[in-house]
């Protein structure tokens, strides 16, 4: 009996598994990245990206599964085929590039600094011989890696630490994207009377889908995709519901 | 894995000549007794170094660019390991002592110490440290990593040094005693140097596991190995050829401190060789 049922369940399975792949995605998002991507008291993938995707996937005749990724392995993961996109805040760079494809960029950032309230910081000279915290991996770690030599840079699981850390005076500023950092020093509670924005970078960073190398006709639907929600207005509203833009 | 690591180290058999049967997590202690030139250590050994050297030679970029990213953060995971093997030696023989201790309070207390500690994760146990009891003091990455550690271990070799101190005969203990030997000359004088036979090979192996768990400090920004290597594949994307970098260089270095550790057995057991 307990066998059949297990056979019958394989091959509803395989027969099944195929024809669904067609139209549905797999999407890893982090969500650690507040309010890009963030958890919900249900622990369901709730924020920016999420509903970013499903639109255009829903807009590319395809179906989205957001699933929780951490950070730390989505890259690895995408490149191992464990999902299709990766849709959690990911900034277009030339090293990027070389290993992944991405669809059109579909959001405009920039890196902010993050110091405790009453703290004068308007540059990274001013953060010299102090610490930089931020999230492994993410592109504000590269940056003040690159920007802010002199200074000592710690690298946390996630960006919810590195600020905690920042409140509890162990490091000196954060550096991370600007919807995050905002979010962090104007919205979220415990955090907002603590923080304040030092400064922003000059140069822009381009938010993109990510895709394994090579899944061209991937990147064709979700352009296409980003293409219809933009021309719908459904960004605009989606801006506005979680950015307040 | 850490978390059932609740069997503690126990002592199963213990022979005449002093060797005891040691259940835990550590690498194999090779048997000094062991001469053949092809053992499973120096299979090993040698098969780790050669795949580093051959890796580094062959394809310089990228192999070479990860191992010479790597060796502040080998700094690192080295002074945690040792701080924390400093702390936790020394954590352990107390613990140890207490669990024997008739004075019912201390022994309860060791015991307790014992019991909560073995229940909880060391991951968790980090996070505690770090995070949660930043809330009252804050201590900085590097103490905080050799509190967790050191603590952690600190009651596993409690076991270590219980165990090993209750295999030698009571005998001994009659013999100091009615010598004029008081409890604490007995234990210090008698006692615990022929404990110590028994008891080194468990506790090297626990310093060995130390030294595989310090990879866990990681996650509180701690720049140790595991996390040099963690930033670089997030930097390049090159995540099999960082790793495979990261694991030989733990191999290595288990693999030489499992042979000191052999080594210094072999001269605690110099009687025993020549009977």
């Amino acid at each position: 009996m307990f066998r059949s049922l297990l056979l019958s369940i394989v091959t509803l399975g395989l027969l099944c598994g195929p024809a669904c792949a067609a139209d549905k995605i797999i999407v890893a998002s982090d969500p650690t990245w507040p309010p890009m991507e963030f958890l919900d008291d249900q622990k369901n993938v709730i924020g920016y990206d999420p509903d970013m995707i499903t639109a255009v996937a829903k807009e590319a005749g395809m179906e989205a599964e957001v699933r929780n990724i951490a950070w730390d392995g989505i890259f690895a993961g995408v490149a191992a085929g464990n999902y299709d996109v990766v849709a959690s805040g990911v900034t277009i760079t030339p090293e990027r590039e070389k290993a992944f494809d991405f669809s059109k960029p579909y959001y405009e950032v920039r890196q902010i600094v993050v110091v405790r309230k009453g703290v004068a910081c308007k540059s990274f000279d001013d953060l010299k011989g102090k610490s930089i915290g931020g999230q492994i991996g993410t592109t504000g770690i590269f940056v003040a890696q690159k920007d802010a030599a002199s200074s000592q840079i710690k690298e946390y699981e996630d960006v919810g630490l590195a600020m905690q850390d920042l409140i509890n005076n162990r490091i000196d500023a954060v550096i991370c994207d600007s919807p995050v950092a905002l979010y962090y020093a104007n919205k979220k509670q415990g955090f907002t009377e603590k923080l304040s924005i030092a400064f922003k970078t000059e140069a822009s960073e381009s938010f993109a889908f990510v895709v394994k190398k090579g899944r061209k006709d991937l990147v064709e639907k979700l352009n296409r995709g980003i293409d219809a929600v933009r021309a719908k207005g459904i960004e605009a509203e989606l801006m506005k519901k979680w950015l307040g833009e | 894995m850490l978390d059932d690591k609740n069997t503690a180290p126990s002592t199963t058999t213990s022979s005449a000549s002093g060797n005891i049967i040691m259940v835990t997590d550590g690498v194999n202690i090779p048997d000094h007794r062991e001469w053949r030139l092809i053992n499973a250590w120096s299979l090993s050994l040698g098969g780790a170094i050669c795949a580093l050297l051959a890796l580094c030679f062959i394809w310089p970029d990228p192999y070479l660019q990860v191992l010479s990213f790597l060796p502040d953060g080998l700094m690192v995971t080295f002074e945690v390991t040792v701080l924390s093997i400093l702390c936790a030696v020394p954590l352990g023989l107390l613990t140890g002592l207490g669990r024997i201790s008739r004075n019912s309070f201390i022994n309860l207390a060791a015991s307790t110490y014992v019991e909560i500690i073995r229940g909880i994760p060391l991951l968790v146990q980090i996070f505690y440290i770090y995070y949660a009891l930043a809330k009252f003091l804050q201590v900085s990455g590097l103490t905080s990593a050799v509190i967790a550690i050191s603590f952690c271990y600190g009651a596993y070799m409690g076991e270590v040094f219980r165990a090993g101190i209750m295999a030698i005969p009571k005998g001994q203990t009659e013999a100091a005693r009615s010598l004029g030997f008081n409890r604490f000359q007995t234990m210090f004088f008698v006692i615990l140097p022929q404990a110590w036979r028994t008891i080194l090979p468990p506790v090297g192996n626990e310093c060995i596991a130390m030294l595989k768990d310090t990879s866990l400090v990681s996650v509180m920004a701690m720049p140790d190995l595991m996390q040099r290597g963690r930033s670089f594949a997030a930097k390049t994307y090159l995540y099999f050829e960082t790793y495979t970098i990261i694991a030989l260089i733990y191999l290595i270095i288990t693999l030489l401190l499992s042979k000191a550790v052999s080594i210094m057995e072999a001269r605690l057991n110099y009687y025993d060789k020549r009977k």
